[in-house]
């Protein structure tokens, strides 16, 4: 029998990734979210005991069995005895109960598949601890009995998604990540398919950010009169998501707006859920101010100021010095946040600028005796930035070398999960 | 979630979407027992190729699996299967039906395209089954079904019943005890008053059951199980065949998933029961009492 497709699994600390090797897109996207019995504030409750001595199922009862997960879990939200909880923390697992549970039902119920007859990618975040990556192994090896896993860091997976670009030559896993959810972007150098950790950065500016800052503009010029209230921040986010991008002078911008609104402004048409009564608003500067609170921060909150492509910098300025260049060279866009139109060449331009700035200040300290041959910087975007992670672990667990990577059943019964603890990095051309 | 359900959700959520915006589309995935699909649209965006591989397709094909689906699927059945796989279906997304309920019932039946497969050797059993009873004697062709590498299904009609035989691997020595507790419980659970109609249920380790004791294919070590199951008629009667034949087909998946389910339930009593033998061990920790000491003199020592 040929080897059926290894499973890529993405669980993020929103939303859950998963799907075949292979294939472009992940066959689901569902909340990492679980439903079970019981109130939702206590997560560390005991699990249900016999009532009765013995250990008959018919005694116990099915209560282990009795959740949903993923969209069913929030429509079953509001289920008298049913609460939702979120087994993942800031990208890491927090209720390892609850994540069980939730990989049973994600492998047994969506994706059909025999975890004996499977290899399996999973994800972590930069500076997971090895005891967690330690409990995954365990619960993959000895729960599902799974052929073989591998865990990869997600900035690398981003990497490896950048390679589908057409602008991309030599398959590098060197460069930075700028990886944008819902919550918070971090900005991840890695070298040679390692993560430098000391020079990770968050920016806790990211897509829920800016869908609050486009409903709050439409508030000021009082466009939201016309929207339900409840359904307003899904519109903003509809906005944003339909007809936002990012303008490379704000000024002129602005000013194009004004002498010809006719061409610029849109209008956003929805229905109210309930009633059905249509409306429609304008979408005006929202446009294009919206993405621009990455490049101008303070125009959003005014206790974080500093603009990405100046975060960007930093990180790569504390990365070891042999490999700064590549940093600049390679600079990946992951997450859906990043998916604005130009976000790509205004990061570029204006980094360029700061690199450009620093040299000439070099040159002039030194004299004007030692010139500086320039730095490449560049920005790569892709058409799957949305789901990049999943996608680079797609493009790697279909190599064959995927498979002599792996961490196989037979070498975890010989050693144990501290096998876990290494892992081997592949794909890249060097 | 007690019992797995018999559609493929992929099938179903992918349908469901291109039904209403059709795209260009390409992907792999699969289905319990090794059944490999394939989803593409390689002429237009409103044409659908599904094609699916199953191991065991030669056999099912003798047991009459093309009639089956000929049933079911009528002309979207394609003569000539996509290579590499073992039958294609066409779905043309502009001849789908325009009520929500009839597309949704539409777009389920595809998604139960494994199932009808599967289902061609059960239906054969029960007809045979019936014949034989009006016949009085004899017995019908004991149908092999190698659905998995090193496991089969066994059909056989009687005048008076259908047997169905699993064989399952235990891959893991865990899981064999696992499910020979399960397996144990299932025939003990017929015991209890509300469900005495439901079928027979046998099972044995390593030995084989006297049905298929003469085939000499078998593997006879420790790791097999055999789990038989006795369908008399009124489990197969016209109202109840259809459930009947999902609910046995999938029962090794059953099985696997439920031993699965009990090894979860044990780790979380496991993290449970670490976590307050922990409380009790921090309680036994003894409180550092810091007391201020003196030489003889009188003079205090500190600390640097």
């Amino acid at each position: 029998m040929s080897v059926l497709a290894p499973i890529i699994c993405d669980n993020g600390t929103g939303y859950s990734k998963v799907g075949f090797a292979g294939n472009s897109d992940p066959s689901f996207v569902f909340p990492t979210a679980i439903a079970t019995r019981g109130p939702a504030g206590q997560s560390s409750r005991a699990p249900a005991v016999p009532s009765k001595p013995g250990h008959l199922a018919s005694k116990r009862g099915v209560e282990d069995l009795d959740f949903f997960i993923g969209d069913e879990a929030l429509a079953n939200a509001r289920t008298p005895g049913y609460g939702v909880h979120y087994p993942i923390r800031h990208g890491m697992i927090d209720n390892w109960d609850h994540m069980e549970r939730y990989w049973e039902q994600t492998i047994f119920k969506y994706l059909r598949a025999e975890p004996e007859d499977h290899y399996f990618l999973l994800t972590e975040p930069p500076l997971n601890p090895p005891e967690n990556r330690e409990q995954t192994a365990e619960i993959f090896f000895e729960s599902f009995n799974i052929k073989g896993l591998y865990i990869a860091v997600q900035a690398v997976l981003a990497l490896a998604a950048s390679w589908s670009s057409n602008r991309v030559t030599d398959r590098t896993l060197t460069g930075t990540v700028i990886d944008s959810g819902d919550g918070v972007t971090h900005v991840i150098p890695c070298a040679e398919g390692y993560v430098i950790g000391s020079a990770i950065k968050h920016i806790p500016i990211a897509g829920r950010d800016i869908t609050k800052f486009v409903l709050d503009l439409m508030r000021e010029r009082g466009e939201t009169a016309a929207i339900p209230p409840e359904d307003q921040l899904r519109v903003a986010g509809k906005v944003k998501e339909n007809f936002s991008y990012v303008c490379q002078d704000i000024v002129k911008e602005f000013r194009k707006f004004d002498t010809e609104p006719y061409k610029y402004f849109e209008r956003y048409d929805g229905e109210h859920t309930v009633t059905g009564r249509k409306y429609s608003i304008d979408v005006g500067y929202e446009r294009f101010l919206a993405p621009e609170i990455f490049f101008n921060p303070e125009i959003y909150s005014s206790d974080f100021i500093t603009p990405l492509p100046e975060i960007v910098d930093d990180v790569i300025q504390q990365s070891p010095i042999d490999v700064r260049r590549g940093l600049y060279k390679n600079i990946v866009l992951s997450g859906g946040s990043t998916m604005f139109q130009h976000f790509g060449n205004r990061l570029k331009r204006d980094l360029k600028q700061l690199v450009d700035r620093r040299l000439d200040a070099s040159v002039l300290a030194s004299g004007s005796v030692l010139k500086s041959s320039g730095v490449e910087v560049d920005v790569i975007s892709h058409k799957r930035q949305r789901y990049a992670v999943w996608f680079g672990g797609s493009l790697l667990a279909s190599l064959p070398e995927f498979y002599t990577s792996c961490h196989t059943k037979a070498q975890y019964d010989e050693i144990g999960p501290s096998i876990c603890r290494r892992y081997q990095i592949f794909g890249s051309a060097t | 979630m007690i019992l797995l359900e018999p559609h493929n959700v992929v099938i179903q959520t992918t349908l469901g979407e291109k039904v209403l915006k059709p795209s260009s589309l390409d992907v792999a995935f699969v289905d319990y027992d090794g059944v490999r699909f394939h989803l593409s649209t390689p002429e237009r965006k409103t044409l659908l190729l599904l094609s699916m591989h199953i191991r065991c397709w030669d056999e099912l094909v003798q047991y009459g699996a093309l009639d089956v689906l000929q049933r079911e699927y009528g002309v979207l059945l394609q003569p000539q299967p996509e290579p590499e796989y073992s039958v294609s279906l066409v779905i043309d997304l502009e001849q789908v039906p325009a009520t929500t309920e009839e597309r949704d019932a539409f777009i389920l039946s595809i998604a139960l395209f494994k199932r009808n497969a599967l289902a061609a050797p059960f239906e054969s059993a029960f007809r045979t089954q019936k014949q034989l009873e009006t016949a009085g004697t004899g017995q019908g062709e004991l149908m092999q079904i190698h659905y998995r590498d090193e496991e089969a299904i066994y059909i056989q009609a009687s005048p008076d019943r259908v047997t169905v035989i699993f064989s399952t691997i235990f891959s893991d020595e865990t899981d064999r005890i696992y499910g020979k507790v399960f397996l144990q419980e299932f025939v003990d659970a017929r015991r209890q008053p509300a469900i005495q109609n439901a079928p027979q249920v046998l099972y044995s380790n390593r030995d084989p059951p006297l049905e298929i004791r003469h085939l000499r294919d078998l593997r006879n070590t420790e790791d097999t199980g055999y789990v038989t199951f006795v369908l008399f008629p009124r489990h197969f009667s016209p109202a109840n065949a259809a459930a009947t034949i999902s609910h046995i087909q999938l029962f090794r998946d059953y099985l696997h998933y439920h031993i699965k389910c009990s090894k979860a339930y044990m780790h979380s009593r496991m993290r449970f029961r670490v976590a307050e033998f922990q409380k009790v061990l921090n309680r036994a920790k003894q409180e550092v009492v810091v007391t201020e000491r003196k030489t003889v003199t009188g003079r205090t020592m500190s600390t640097r």
